[in-house]
């Protein structure tokens, strides 16, 4: 069954792969390559979220760091686009380890926190920082080829889907972050470590995030703190996920789709009403958390959720936590 | 150098606002488990709401401060159900999809205050807000502004008023036994949703009111709101999460370190400095300065 | 006595000023059974979270095959030999019988399709093999405390912790686990179990270690330790409270 789910997969890149030939209007494959852009985003979103329950508040601290490794790079120091971009993974994956050390091995609350406030300390650095540019942004040396980067971006977003699909679906390493997911401490007796695991997760949601920033970059020319490392690419990519449904790696792509669809419709009509969109990005996330707690696609997926024991027999089994008497 | 004095004494004046947002907050996150991303917002939205009070009656927004706290405890105690139903959900992880959902709230709040408010940051005017005693004792001299002086006041009022609802009421009784042991409190008696949405009722007022302080002494934008939600978690976690004892210092600490920012180095660099500091922390203590944090 | 696999010297093990468990010391030889046994609250299974790594001891060591293990992690533990299940028995919900003990099979086994063979041979051996493919929250209580054995000995360990592994069961679900507990000795498993029902332990067990209020008040084979004055006042004087 799951092999047919993967054929699927391929099918659908396949035909993906086809758009450029058939599509013309350079306006509409700039749309496509922004969905797929958020899907991307969105999946590696998940990685961390959906399947270890830490949520990144500052996802798009990633994607500004690979952005802008990406323009210094290639900039200042005269690198070639795809080490560039693939250097951008790289930093995004190193800022992972380092704010994650400290804060995985505590609960998600903290976690939350910390990186909320890590991304905004990174957009504030950028700000300031004379290599970024600060608050006035970099250009990057122009590249005006839509299929180009349409291609670039599908290759980057399909390649991270399938090679996520495989770690997260069918190899050992989705199991335990299952595992470590659904009961940490009963997790550690089987001899596995929660925090080495949740790192390991936390650089696998980081590098394609970092490595899709950095052909944004390219693709966009321009970037600045205030687009590139504001809130909006972490707040879209957690509507996305939470709306979508977490820890399906499909619910994230069918929440993707289905938000960049309003996200793109509401600019194209109601462009004057920008902060409008915030207010329904913010309603978006509550309402989905009070009414789609499993998020659009999650309910389905689910393998039937878990009857409750029976009446218990120990006081311990009452309701107490795993670690007491 | 000469500053010094100065720029401390400033800080534990601010420091001392901060306090009770950090209780008000803890006590939510002890009794309730769920941490409000929307801190700030609240914060904001009182100091809009004491700007435009104090410019429809004229009265010094001092005055106005039990207005503001009795109409914002009552939107929270209307909006806590709302939480509570999130937090008793049977999704997986009922305590992080509260965060999500307050998290959510303050994205809609802050687009709200742009919408309505738009991107200016301004002042509310008080009859304290020019006086000023002065002190000097040979090259050592001190300007205690009359509305910095009055905030402090409030506060330590605010603050004394919690500690007596904590320790000397039913209800903080209640709060207390709820915040240690829910089953255990709710056998007791304690009726924990009407227990928890007088905590949220009491936090969103005193939220409301510290942002008026705010909104008085230093200013007021809708920007303001990530700031000083940043500034909440920066106290709550260096005094350790739920260790009340641990906010007085941690309060200090944030007023001093902004005050030295504001008057030696660029307050731009305030926030940088926060979050170097929240972050040293994580890594070498997460339980707070005292280790006494859960 | 011959190299012992476990031992536990002087531990104390104090929450703030709660001294949960007091100054306790015993061995146990290679494939012995021994029982922990003691009113509720004796710190039976606190002692269990310091010999299986979630607590570190604040006095004294836990030595496993001589080595001291005192404060490592659980899962260091796990891969040295030493296997434990819970008393809340909580399966990874969402994932199969089969899938729940591939997880542990994945220490010794890294490689997936290796994995899922040992982990069908040890649900053979536990009897669970027939319901490999179900959702691991659909099982019975007995059902759930047999996967969590299986869990347990998917690590291979040499050493096994019981928490009240046949609490909420009928008499034949008893008598089944204490037919795979004996199996397991067989093959050279030593095991300390806490278990409350007394006729359980008493038949399984080579010998006892009584634990009341943290300390250890009484070792030694079952029928002494049955007779001695202090356990029967422990019980009793708990009984009467």
């Amino acid at each position: 069954m799951k092999d047919r789910r993967l054929l699927a997969s391929f099918v659908v890149l396949l035909a993906l792969a086809c758009v450029p030939a058939v599509l013309r209007d350079t306006f509409l494959l700039r749309v496509a390559t922004e969905a797929i852009m958020w899907v991307g985003l969105a999946v590696a979103f998940d990685v961390l979220a959906g399947y270890t329950g830490y949520l990144n508040f500052g996802h798009g601290a990633f994607f500004g760091i690979g952005a802008y490794t990406t323009a210094i790079l290639m900039v200042r120091a005269g690198w070639p686009f795809v080490p560039a971009a693939a250097a951008g993974g790289v930093v995004a994956a190193v800022a992972a380890v380092i704010a994650g050390l400290p804060t995985l091995r505590l609960r998600g609350a903290y976690f939350a926190i910390a990186t909320w406030a890590l991304s905004r300390g990174i957009q504030q650095l950028a700000l300031m920082m004379p290599a970024t540019g600060g608050p006035d942004g970099m250009r990057l040396p122009p590249f005006l080829h839509p299929q180009f980067f349409y291609y670039a971006m599908l290759g980057v977003v399909g390649a991270t889907f399938l090679l996520l699909w495989f770690l997260l679906e069918r190899a050992p390493f989705g199991l335990k972050l299952k595992a470590i997911r659904e009961d940490e401490q009963g997790a550690k007796a089987l001899g596995l470590n929660p925090t080495l695991l949740k790192i390991q997760a936390f650089v696998l949601s980081a590098v394609p995030t970092g490595v899709i920033g950095g052909v944004f970059a390219y693709w966009v020319t321009f970037i600045d703190p205030a687009s590139t490392l504001g809130d909006l690419v972490s707040d879209q990519a957690l509507v996305m996920v939470v709306f979508g449904g977490m820890g399906t790696l499909i619910g994230p792509v069918v929440g993707a789709i289905l938000i960049f669809a309003f996200k793109t419709i509401f600019w194209a009509y109601l462009a004057e009403y920008e902060v409008l969109y915030v207010i329904i990005l913010g309603a978006a996330i509550a309402l989905s958390v009070v009414f789609l707690p499993n998020g659009v696609l999650g309910a389905r997926l689910r393998r039937g959720a878990p009857r409750p024991l029976p009446v218990p027999v120990t006081p311990a089994a009452a309701g107490a936590g795993k670690l007491e008497a | 150098m000469e500053l010094l004095p100065q720029a401390l004494m400033d800080g534990v004046m601010l420091g001392a606002i901060y306090i009770i947002i950090a209780v008000a907050f803890s006590l939510v996150y002890g009794v309730m488990h769920v941490i409000d991303f929307a801190v700030g917002e609240w914060i904001m939205f009182g100091a809009f709401a004491g700007f435009y009070l104090n410019r429809a009656t004229g009265m010094d927004p001092f005055l106005l401060l039990p207005a503001v706290f009795v109409v914002f405890a009552v939107l929270g105690y209307l909006l806590q159900p709302v939480i509570q139903r999130v937090l008793s959900g049977k999704k997986g992880n009922p305590l992080l999809m509260g965060l999500v959902f307050t998290f959510g709230l303050s994205l809609m709040f802050r687009g709200l205050a742009q919408t309505f408010f738009g991107f200016y940051s301004l002042s509310i005017p008080s009859r304290f807000s020019t006086g000023s005693f002065f002190f000097e004792k040979g090259s050592f001299f001190l300007t205690v502004s009359h509305v910095r002086l009055a905030g402090l006041v409030y506060a330590i009022a605010i603050t004394v008023g919690l500690q007596y609802l904590l320790k000397h009421t039913d209800f903080g009784l209640g709060v207390r036994a709820l915040a240690q042991h829910k089953d255990a409190a709710g056998l007791m008696g304690v009726n924990n949703r009407r227990t928890s949405a007088f905590v949220y009722a009491i936090y969103v007022g005193v939220s409301a009111m510290t942002g008026v302080l705010i909104g008085t002494i230093l200013a007021v934008s809708a920007k303001m709101a990530p700031e000083y939600t940043i500034f909440t978690f920066f106290v709550v976690v260096l005094a350790g999460m739920g260790y009340l004892a641990g906010v007085p210092a941690a309060a200090f600490l944030l007023g001093i370190i902004q005050s030295l920012f504001l008057i030696y180095l660029d307050p731009g660099y305030t926030l940088l400095a926060v979050f170097g500091v929240l972050y040293l922390i994580l890594l070498v203590s997460p339980t707070g300065l005292f280790r006494k944090g859960v | 006595m011959a190299e012992p696999i476990l031992s536990v010297e002087s531990v104390s093990k104090a929450f703030g000023g709660l001294m949960a468990v007091c100054d306790v010391s015993f061995q146990m030889r290679p494939g012995e059974i021994v029982g922990l046994i003691g009113p509720n609250g004796a710190g039976k299974t606190t002692l269990f979270n310091v010999i299986s790594g979630y607590y570190a001891p604040t006095r004294g060591r836990i030595l496993f095959h001589g080595k001291d293990v005192s404060g490592d992690p659980p899962y260091a533990l796990a891969a040295r030999g030493v296997g434990r299940t819970f008393q809340v028995v909580k399966p990874f919900a969402g994932l199969s019988v089969m899938e729940n003990v591939v997880i542990a099979a994945f220490l010794r086994h890294p490689r997936r399709a290796d994995a899922e063979a040992h982990a069908r041979e040890v649900l053979e051996l536990t009897g669970l093999a027939d319901r490999a493919d179900v959702p691991a929250a659909s099982l019975t209580l007995a059902g759930r405390k047999r996967l969590e054995i299986s869990k347990a000995l998917a690590l291979e360990p040499s050493f096994l912790l019981l928490d009240e592994v046949v609490a909420g069961l009928n008499p034949t679900e008893v008598d089944r686990t204490i037919e795979l507990i004996l199996a397991l000795r067989e093959r050279g498993m030593t095991i300390l179990i806490v278990e409350h029902i007394m006729r359980v332990i008493m038949k399984i067990s080579d010998r006892l270690v009584v634990l009341n209020f943290g300390e250890k008040i009484a070792e030694g084979a079952p029928a002494e330790v049955a007779s001695n004055r202090a356990v029967i006042e422990a019980y009793l004087g708990e009984a009467r409270a």
